[in-house]
């Protein structure tokens, strides 16, 4: 009996020791977005989707994973980073085949007006639902990409450190991948740091930055920002003298219903403009220097041509040979290296 | 004895502040109102004519007040919360203003500054839209706009060419020097604040004294990119002196004959266009297309 006694302790121990491990609870870690210098403080954070550092790496690695198409990726690669392209600003760095260029993923955290070119989505999540179920992009079922994530060996357990749950939800799915574009941010070009009082411009840089913000200059700011506006866009709609019909039905028109935004489109970040080609918003241009010719020359006159087109009675800003080489060596300083190649941002899968 | 009388003369004074009452304050809505010509403005319509006879419509007006005080019958002047309010006609309730803790009492005159002086006019005093998209570049004086009234007028060639009315700091030509063109405004009154009771006040912005008095403001001149133009800048600082109201004035020019050529024309076979229909790729279709494709999924299973 009392060798029984001896015994039942070290048996409970092994009892006790081959118990399987007890799961890590769900405490996942607050994200701290930055707030750069200039940049809004009003973020469209949803109180639903607080980012945190799981969930944003869980977004990272499924932006660039071909199986968020619900298949297995060996019919072509399909998933977020196909077509935007951290090298070029999240975008796609050329023409994509859509009705619209593809517009970049940079600083969209300070985006509270709408998402695209007509601003016709009013959400990074309901974007990312967008782009998946588009038969143009994507081109996946919802269900199926659930079905096909949950299978797998490493995505539960990550949803789960996420959101604190192993069963994948599609509406999870969309909440990660928004984090993940939430933490794109583009604060730390050559402009940022002169802003900052890191380095200096050049002569014909700081003459850019003139004409940039100038009503006699280039007249740029009222759209695109500068200065006290480090997002370098307003975030809203204009019709900036393209074309003088308008056939295009995804224009803004075709969101709020008005005449008065036909041929008006969301003014894009300049951030990283350099090697955001193609330009305007069905990439007609594929240099800043015809995009500057067009500003300078060709702007033409219309009903809705937004009243911040100061100079269109003149065909545009009338800019001389100089001035042009000189505001293209200001939107040149709006590069940023750090964001282009920041290795948080690129594919975790490699 | 002397020690215990004090402490007890204290302790009364302690009793007969604290049993003051309390100041009865009351709160006021200010109703921003705009006209044209003795009517309410009509934006996007090309039916106003200005002194200098040029026709023109109006988009979008934004524009800063800010220190806003009201005078007492005993001349104090009572300063009202927010000290600046940003109004514009795209934001529907940026149009009134709400006011709380004001005293009641009757008060005879309403004054303000339309824009930010330099105390407020700072670069990087807001940090968020809509305000922060007002600012007014650095190598101009820095700060924001007082106002972007937007719009288009027919010029000379009969063209509809770009309005913008845009108030901020003035430079001289090489941007050595500085002008600070916000004005401020006493307008009489007869208000009386009650505690408990929502009061209301109501404040015009008659657009067209913009443009006449003293100074005549020709758009062929000055009707667009105007920000680098203290020339300009000074006649409407000077013209504004009269712009604002508390009463709603009849205009001057009420029979206005609006030139019925082709501009007019094809403006208003715009105007009467059906309006644009969302096109079948729409963020709604989308969604509606994957809610029916989950519905299925259920039923199916």
């Amino acid at each position: 009996m009392r060798r029984l006694i001896r015994i039942l302790p070290l048996f409970l121990l092994c009892l006790f020791a081959c118990k399987p491990e007890q799961e890590k609870p769900y405490q996942p870690t607050a994200y701290v977005l930055p707030q750069p210098l200039y940049f809004p403080s009003l973020t469209n954070i949803p109180a639903d989707n607080p980012m945190t550092e799981e969930g944003v790496a869980l977004g990272r690695k499924l932006f660039y994973d071909a199986r968020l198409s619900g298949r297995d990726g060996t019919d072509g690669i399909r998933n977020c980073a196909s077509c935007h392209h951290q090298g070029n600003n999240f975008d796609f760095g050329g023409s994509a085949g859509l009705h619209h260029s593809v517009m970049p993923l940079v600083n969209l955290a300070w985006n509270t007006t709408g998402l695209g070119w007509n601003g016709g989505v009013t959400t990074l999540e309901d974007m990312v639902l967008a782009a998946v179920t588009s038969p143009v992009e994507i081109n996946a079922d919802t269900n199926q990409v659930v079905r096909y994530l949950q299978k797998t060996d490493d995505y539960p357990e990550l949803f789960y450190k996420a959101f604190g749950s192993h069963e994948i939800t599609f509406i999870n799915i969309e909440r990660a991948i928004a984090q993940f574009v939430r933490s794109l941010v583009s604060a730390d070009s050559k402009f940022d740091r002169y802003l900052r009082g890191e380095e200096q411009l050049t002569q014909d840089e700081l003459e850019g930055y003139l004409l940039f913000v100038t009503e006699n200059g280039a007249d740029c700011f009222h759209c695109h920002g500068g200065g006290s506006n480090a997002l370098m866009t307003t975030n809203l709609y204009y019709n900036n003298g393209l074309d003088d019909e308008f056939n295009d039905p995804e224009d803004r028109s075709a969101i709020t219903g008005s005449h008065w935004d036909r041929g008006a489109y969301k003014a894009p970040t300049l951030r990283n403009i350099a090697v955001s080609s193609p330009y305007m918003h069905d990439g007609r241009f594929t240099t800043l220097d015809e995009v500057i010719d067009f500003y300078s020359d060709s702007v033409k006159n219309s009903l809705t041509i937004s009243p911040l087109m100061h100079h269109v009675m003149q065909g545009g800003v009338q800019l001389t040979n100089e001035e042009k080489a000189q505001l293209k060596a200001f939107l040149n300083t709006l590069t940023d290296e750090t964001f282009l190649n920041n290795p948080n941002y690129s594919d975790p899968n490699h | 004895m002397k020690k215990t009388l004090f402490i007890l003369m204290l302790l009364m004074a302690m009793a007969l502040v604290s049993c003051k009452k309390p100041v009865q304050s009351g709160d006021l809505t200010v109703n921003i109102n705009y006209s044209v010509n003795g009517k309410p403005l009509i934006t996007d319509s090309l039916c106003y004519q200005n002194e200098a006879g040029n026709e023109f419509m109006i988009t979008e007006i934004q524009w800063f007040i800010s220190k806003m005080e009201l005078q007492n019958e005993q001349d104090e002047w009572v300063e009202l919360e927010p000290r600046i309010f940003y109004i514009d006609t795209n934001i529907p309730e940026s149009q009134i203003l709400r006011i709380a803790s004001i005293p009641v009492g009757k008060y005879k005159t309403l004054r303000f500054t339309f824009g930010l002086d330099e105390a407020y006019n700072q670069t990087g005093l807001f940090s968020n839209p809509p305000e922060s998209n007002m600012f007014w570049p650095d190598p101009l004086g820095g700060g924001y706009h007082y106002m972007k009234l937007n719009g288009k007028y027919r010029n000379e060639n009969e063209e509809l060419a770009p309005l913008n009315i845009h108030l901020g700091i003035g430079q001289n030509t090489d941007q050595s020097e500085f002008y600070h063109n916000y004005f401020n405004v006493e307008l009489p009154i007869s208000l009386t604040i009650a505690e408990n009771t929502e009061n209301q006040l109501n404040m015009f912005m008659i657009i067209d004294n913009w443009f006449r008095n003293p100074n005549l403001y020709d758009f062929d001149e000055f009707g667009s990119a105007i920000m680098q133009n203290q020339t300009a800048q000074q006649l409407l600082k000077e013209n504004g002196k009269d712009v604002f109201s508390t009463i709603q004035h009849s205009g001057n020019q009420n029979n206005i004959t609006m030139k019925n050529d082709k501009t007019l024309k094809r403006f208003n076979n715009f105007m009467h266009q059906a309006a644009p229909k969302p096109h079948f790729w729409t963020w709604e279709n989308v969604k509606r297309t994957v809610e029916s494709i989950k519905d299925n999924l259920k039923q199916q299973s």
